[in-house]
């Protein structure tokens, strides 16, 4: 260990080395990882701040179990088994996540590999432009955009109601089509760009060898284009997961009264809550489920961690 | 060989509507910045005004907003970017077993959802000022502070990406020529690497930046008591939208697409001078291509297109002259209320004959029929539930309404409220008539945003 | 300014290979010294030694007598010129040059003017103000060289510099950097697996096979008398001829081969035993052809096989009795004849300019 710190610095010289060890270390440990201990520990805590403040460092300051057991089972007063109202937002959140990121899938994939296997030079140069753009566009000034379109009185019910389609404009956010489709929108670029650069170094031979072969063209993309796309397939799909998941401007700007998204109820801990070690333990299971659940995804889909890049 | 074609055509379509899900929300914004409307909308159309513009920039907290992203995010590029250039760096020189752990570590910063980073921080913030026993003044507790910090936590990793990707494409054999010749190390940085780097700095810097101004979810919790621009957007869900937000995104769009354009200029540039090099490896002619280069670009469509758009725009804007905005809307708003009257006179002996009809039929169905005689009517009901975001900003007028007056467009004029414009920050906050009907019913009551906005005024 | 380098018992290991062992050797000041030896032999790593790049794992470098243990590459009074040159591309031709002055901090007046006087050296004046890529491969090379000057180096560390380069290039630089090199009197230390390059451009070469210094001398005595069967066939080219020595006498032995009973030259210090595996070698162009058979020692009896032309040579590849390919050489002086596949010729090798030597392993083809 001493060795390689030996060769370290003398590789870089001192001034280098210690730039870049401290500043790695700081940006891991006292950015990223101290503080998630810390909410960690916290979440486990009672809310003294807010209730008695002079019980802090106490005695009374001991560890529980009470955030988490509020989370599952409610408060105490609960005549239900269960916290529902909490449990199944919780739930719904990670299925409307993993909708999302399906719908996404679907979505993208045939715009990726186009990209990556149809479209000729200038073409592609131009779609690539034209995908980033919008979202160089700050995310909730398209998820007002959303809004206008959406709204009961937005241009979509409008031009349906124009066009004799429909007679009464129907509430999508109540439907929470609305919702559905801006995540979805939100996160396109985060799903084209890894499938785009996966499929793009796959040798276009293969695929006129497997058409050459007689093979219909959904079998080339199921049994040749996906598989060598698996990473990227991969990469997005967790990103986009991750991101749903994580949700909160969309949800609050366009969701209808059934979508309530689980980050919303956390930010409600804090912000009118006043209880933020609930809400820390709220956020920590969060954390928790999204990283078992990709965790397993890429165990099941057999794809290492290294494919992050844009 | 049809089938095929079918297919094609079936993807090409494919790919139009894809653009069309793209763009289409973003043009559609943008034209209601020009509608006079108190509601972002394309129809009706009331006026063509460029008000809402106005109203934009006199809105204190959207500017104020606006001064605080900025400085978050020109400090965030600061921290940002030699953060990710040490981790690039020491990336390249960690063992094989160190370097897989070291480099899940930092790309585990984008993958955490963004509220937990903006949690932590906080809290970890606030637990290091108790230890410290810091006031509420001090840096611990400060939102421009921590949101430095949260933002930077996972923007590091980004601008690692992008030096990442550059030092790949960098012979390390040129740093030890470089030594042999008797550089010091520092020497060698800064003469050999840095210099092979900027083009990445720079695109590092443009990142960061870019993604700092538009960050909202880790925002949202390490700001504390100020705000930023997408915090203060958020808000205004609370307060109900109107045309300057449209406006704002106009500005922003527009922004964005001469910088689109600019950088596409440039790299086409630095193509050609890269082409000509190859061919004639003579630096002193390239000088004349960028002309060449220029005159090639109008052959493709987009500059073309946005150039006309751009021209069409003055002609519009100078015909406009004449225009005065202040006396379409008083046409405009004798118009409808013409109509109004004319609809009102409609519906109502309309529904004096149904009730008539249904006096006849019988008499305890009435109360119910009377309110779906006004179509629209179970809209009422949106009112009282509790997360209706739609409901909140059309109940101003609903308030006014009678009863048997349809629920229509035209109604925004009439609600006194509505009259005096949308604008917030100096209008008084109204309560919506939510009553909390169920335990999460608080989230979305109006009232509590208050609370954070009101530290400001 | 030159120094002399000592190589002293220098061993250097990576995990469980070994690339160098046990270098022994005394380079003069001043001298052109050249490693030979094929890919891989270790030249590359000894030459990193020197440099600095690389910590021996066992012994010490000399440099000018200063013991360099712990010693940076940046303060070793050495310059290296690396394989594929390493010219700085976001420089221009002047700046690299000046490079070395740079970091010490001479001025900008001071170190334009230096960089011009050595463009002036190494033929290309006037360059200054280009950039790398639109200099041709030879011209590089040249700047490579400048910038090396430039740092003023007591030993001058090369590392195959013209294997990227085309025949006639190389040839007209192997001249050109020796005259840079007595110019400038600096000690050269040159690695290359052309023993051409080697013999012609240096004062001494080692032959180096698998990290082993096989021989050290000038390029004549290791033409002439290598020292080891590897060192026979790897520099130059020559017939080797596998038998058991039959008799040893002083500066002589004779050795029975599969081709027949061979007279040879015994080098200085080489020792043979009656009944040792041994090899003749016999250069292509030490033999010649006899009209009759018996009249004198040391002939062969081969079949043409092959002729070719190459210029001032003309080679015959022949076959012998037990079916040896063997080469012989003739220069092109207007008189040599066309044979036939398959013609009978006598070939004598010359006793004088044969070699014995103990079986050991030889170059790859």
């Amino acid at each position: 260990m001493i060795l390689w710190f030996q060769k370290f610095f003398g590789r870089n010289g001192l001034v280098l080395s210690l730039y870049m060890l401290l500043v790695s270390f700081i940006w891991i440990v006292v950015m990223f990882v101290l503080p998630q201990i810390f909410m960690f520990d916290f979440s486990f805590r009672f809310n003294w701040t807010q209730i008695d403040p002079s019980k802090i460092g106490g005695p009374e300051d001991v560890y529980t179990l009470q955030h988490y057991k509020f989370l599952l089972l409610g408060s105490p007063n609960n005549p239900d088994p269960f916290n529902i109202v909490d449990v199944t937002v919780f739930a719904r959140t990670i299925l409307a996540a993993a909708f999302v990121t399906l719908f996404d899938l679907i979505v993208c994939y045939p715009v990726a590999y186009y990209l990556a296997h149809v479209a000729k030079g200038g073409v592609t140069r131009l779609m690539m432009l034209s995908l980033v753009v919008p979202f160089w566009i700050n995310e909730l000034l398209r998820a007002f955009a959303f809004r206008i379109l959406f709204g009961e009185e937005g241009t979509i019910n409008n031009i349906l109601l124009l066009l004799g389609i429909l007679s009464q404009p129907i509430d999508y956010v109540r439907e929470n089509i609305a919702l559905y489709t801006g995540l979805g929108y939100a996160y396109i670029l985060l799903m084209i760009f890894p499938i785009y650069n996966a499929v793009e170094s796959l040798d276009r031979n293969q695929i006129e060898a497997a058409r050459d072969l007689g093979s219909p063209w959904w079998r080339i993309h199921w049994r040749v284009v996906i598989p060598f796309a698996k990473p990227g397939i991969t990469s997005g799909c967790t990103m986009v997961f991750m991101l749903s998941a994580g949700a909160l401007a969309l949800p609050q700007i366009i969701g209808g009264p059934s979508s309530l998204w689980f980050t919303q109820i956390i930010y409600q801990w804090f912000n009118t809550g006043s209880n933020w070690p609930r809400g820390s333990a709220y956020a920590v299971s969060l954390l928790v489920i999204c990283v078992i659940l990709v965790l397993l995804f890429m165990k099941i889909f057999k794809v290492k961690f290294g494919e992050i890049g844009r | 060989m049809s089938s095929e074609k079918i297919l094609r055509l079936a993807i090409s379509f494919y790919i139009i509507l894809f653009f069309a899900y793209l763009f289409g929300p973003l043009i559609v914004m943008s034209i209601t910045a020009f509608n006079s409307a108190e509601f972002p909308r394309l129809s009706p159309w009331d006026c063509f005004s460029t008000e809402w513009f106005g109203v934009l920039v006199n809105d204190a907290r959207i500017m104020g907003g606006f001064k605080n992203s900025l400085i978050i995010g020109i400090a965030v590029v600061f921290v940002s970017v030699p953060i990710g250039l040490a981790g690039a760096l020491m990336l390249g020189q960690l063992s094989n077993r160190v370097r897989p752990v070291f480099y899940t570590l930092t790309i585990s910063t984008i993958l955490v959802p963004g509220v937990v980073l903006g949690i932590s921080t906080l809290i970890f913030w606030d637990r290091m000022g108790m230890m410290f026993n810091a006031g509420y003044e001090s840096f611990f507790y400060d939102g421009i502070v921590l949101t430095i910090i949260g933002q930077s936590t996972f923007i590091s990793a980004y601008t690692m990406l992008v030096f990442i990707s550059r030092l790949q494409r960098f012979d390390p054999v040129l740093e030890e020529a470089a030594l042999d010749l008797g550089a010091t190390n520092i020497q060698t940085f800064r003469k050999i690497l840095l210099p092979f780097l900027k083009p990445a700095i720079g695109s590092a810097a443009v990142l960061a930046f870019l993604a700092s101004f538009e960050n909202y979810n880790t925002t949202v919790f390490t700001i504390v008591t100020e705000s930023t621009l997408t915090t203060v957007l958020a808000s205004k869900v609370r307060y109900g939208i109107n045309p300057s937000i449209s406006a704002l995104a106009v500005i922003i769009i527009g922004l964005t697409l001469t910088m689109a354009f600019i950088h596409e200029v440039l790299k086409r540039r630095e193509q050609a001078r890269e082409i000509a090099l190859k061919k004639e490896g003579q630096a002193a002619k390239v000088k004349n291509e960028p002309y060449k280069v220029s005159r090639k670009l109008f052959r493709n469509p987009v500059p073309v297109m946005v150039l006309l758009i751009f021209v069409a725009g003055l002609g519009t804007a100078w015909k406009a002259r004449g225009y005065n905005v202040q006396q379409c809307k008083i046409e405009a708003f004798a118009e409808k209320r013409k109509m109004q009257e004319e609809l009102s006179k409609k519906r109502s002996s309309e529904m004096k004959k149904k009730l008539e009809d249904q006096k006849a039929a019988s008499a305890s169905a009435n109360t119910s029929e009377t309110k779906k005689a006004a179509p629209g009517t179970d809209h009422y009901g949106s009112i009282f539930a509790p997360t209706n975001l739609e409901g909140q900003v059309e109940s101003d007028e609903k308030k006014t309404e009678t009863p048997e007056t349809p629920k229509n467009q035209y109604q925004n004029i009439f609600a006194p409220t509505n009259l005096e414009g949308q604008v917030e920050s100096k209008k008084q906050k109204k309560e919506t008539p939510e009553t909390p009907k169920n335990q999460y019913q608080s989230i979305f009551a109006p009232s509590n945003l208050e609370g954070q906005v009101e530290s400001q005024e | 300014m030159s120094a002399d380098v000592i190589l002293e018992n220098i061993t250097v290991k990576f995990d469980d290979f070994t690339a160098v062992k046990d270098a022994d050797i005394t380079i003069k000041g001043g001298e052109f010294f050249s490693f030979l030896g094929p890919s891989g032999c270790g030249k590359t790593t000894l030459l990193r030694a020197i440099s600095g790049f690389q910590d021996p794992s066992e012994g010490r470098v000399f440099i000018g007598g200063k013991d360099m243990s712990g010693i940076g590459p940046n303060k070793r009074p050495t310059a290296l010129i690396f394989q594929n040159l390493a010219l700085f591309p976001l420089m221009t031709v002047w700046e690299n040059i000046a490079f070395s002055l740079e970091v010490k901090g001479v001025g900008k007046t001071e170190r334009r003017k230096k960089a011009d006087e050595l463009l002036e050296l190494v033929a290309l004046p006037g360059q200054g103000d280009k950039m790398v890529n639109e200099l041709s491969g030879g011209q590089r090379q040249r700047v490579a060289v400048a910038r090396a000057l430039a740092a003023e180096p007591e030993v001058m560390l090369l590392d195959e510099p013209l294997s990227a380069l085309d025949l006639k290039l190389r040839q007209h630089m192997r001249t050109e950097l020796r005259e840079i090199q007595q110019r400038a009197g600096i000690t050269f230390i040159y690695i290359t697996h052309d023993q051409g390059e080697a013999l012609t451009m240096s004062d001494r070469v080692a032959v180096m096979r698998e990290g082993i210094i096989e021989q050290v001398g000038e390029g004549t005595k290791v033409y002439d008398n290598p020292s080891t069967a590897f060192v026979a066939s790897f520099v130059g080219e020559n017939n080797a001829f596998h038998g058991t020595v039959r008799n040893v006498m002083s500066a002589k032995a004779i050795v029975s081969t599969g081709t027949g009973e061979l007279e040879a030259c015994l080098p200085e210090g080489i020792e043979l035993n009656i009944g040792d595996k041994a090899i003749v070698f016999a250069r292509p162009e030490a033999m010649s052809f006899v009209k009759q058979k018996n009249l004198e020692k040391n002939v062969i009896k081969t079949e043409v096989v092959h002729q070719e032309f190459e210029g001032h040579f003309w080679h015959l590849i022949l076959k012998g009795t037990d079916d040896m390919k063997i080469k012989m050489s003739q220069i092109n002086d207007g008189l040599t004849q066309v044979y036939e596949e398959g013609a009978e010729l006598n070939v004598k090798i010359d006793p004088k300019l044969a070699v014995a030597l103990p079986f050991g392993p030889l170059a790859a083809e």
